[in-house]
């Protein structure tokens, strides 16, 4: 009864909510056949290529798949911190 | 105007030839004429389920390479004169059929049947492509699992390539306690992720074993609760998209107390 309660105040805490993301995790990167590894890959150049023109945090810095009505999207979320010199 | 049902999922044992089975038997039951065909050459199991396994002298192959006449390999159900079983080969591998065959064997049944379901084995190769062949629509079979809808999802798309109309879906093995304490993913979780129509729910039940072990479908049970999910699929799939799916709580208070001093068996969870 106290669980009852509990779940009923704080909803249902089982395993289905991490069933479901690890799922559409999978999908994504089914869809478009790129691997964790190698979307990491790809964050590591494309950061080195944001790095050439503005300072960046790596360790905030954030890319990941998302599937949004049928299609897929890259987002990526990069804070920048300054301007860097260019030598123009 | 006949119709070709291609049952399929990807994922092996998420159920396909017991709903085949009992869809076959379902549609049959409300008077139409039915062929079931087992597409699963080399793996056949279709026979068992409907507990046809005695009666098989030709088969699948033995019809495409012109050794019988369709009519002779076509096995009749005794419990209902509306239903056919065609046999897979059971020492052949899918290789023995290519998809060009299928469609004129497919052809040729709904010459003289109303439905032709075709039980597609697990996979996404030579199987899958024969059957999906001469069909009209598929119907996908998933459980509440990644693995089974993550597999599920991958055949949407190759169903969609096949230039077949958008497939429905079937919910199998579903666990109505499991998805109340969020131990399960619901039926909206399964749509949101995987995006077709829902077509029939089917709770997991332990006569689905039994059933199996007799060789006698759940739907010809009529007191069967997973033979009137199948019975309500068929009636929805003939054009009655409305008929409501089984009830799935486990009741009021009165269900409950029957539960608490055992007078029920079975139960859905």
């Amino acid at each position: 009864m106290l669980e009852l309660i509990n779940r009923w105040i704080h909803g249902p805490k089982g395993s289905k909510d991490e069933a479901k993301s690890r799922l559409k995790f999978l999908l994504v990167h089914d869809q478009v056949d790129l691997s964790p590894v190698e979307l990491d890959a790809m964050k590591t150049e494309i950061m080195e290529v944001i790095s050439r023109y503005v300072n960046v945090d790596k360790s905030t810095a954030e890319f990941r798949l998302e599937k949004d009505a049928g299609s897929v999207a890259l987002v990526s979320n990069v804070p920048v911190s300054r301007v860097v010199a260019r030598a123009v | 105007m006949s119709e070709c049902i291609v049952i399929t999922s990807g994922k092996g044992g998420v159920g396909k030839t017991t709903t085949s089975a009992n869809l076959a038997v379902a549609l049959a039951q409300a008077g139409n004429k039915v062929a079931v065909v087992d597409a699963d050459i080399g793996l056949r199991n279709l026979d068992v389920i409907l507990g046809l396994e005695n009666r098989i002298v030709y088969d699948l192959v033995h019809v495409i390479e012109g050794e019988c006449r369709l009519k002779q390999a076509l096995i009749k159900d005794k419990r209902n004169k509306n239903l056919f079983l065609l046999p897979a080969a059971q020492t052949r591998d899918k290789n023995s059929v290519n998809p060009e065959q299928m469609r004129g064997l497919v052809a040729q049944l709904k010459e003289d049947f109303d439905y032709v379901i075709v039980d597609c084995p697990a996979g996404i190769e030579q199987g899958f492509r024969n059957s999906v062949a001469g069909a009209d629509r598929a119907i996908i079979v998933t459980t509440p699992e990644v693995s089974a809808i993550r597999d599920a999802d991958r055949i949407i798309g190759l169903v969609e390539a096949a230039e077949l109309p958008e497939p429905q879906l079937i919910i199998n093995r579903f666990r109505q306690k499991m998805v109340d304490r969020g131990d399960m993913m619901s039926t909206e979780d399964i749509m949101e992720i995987l995006a077709i129509p829902l077509v029939g729910i089917v709770p997991e039940h332990e006569e689905v074993i039994i059933s199996a072990n007799r060789g006698i479908p759940a739907a010809y049970d009529p007191e069967s609760v997973v033979g009137e999910a199948y019975r309500r699929l068929a009636r929805r799939l003939c054009g009655e998209p409305e008929v409501p799916y089984i009830a799935l709580t486990n009741g009021g208070l009165w269900s409950g107390f029957k539960r608490l001093f055992g007078m029920t068996s079975g139960g859905t969870a």
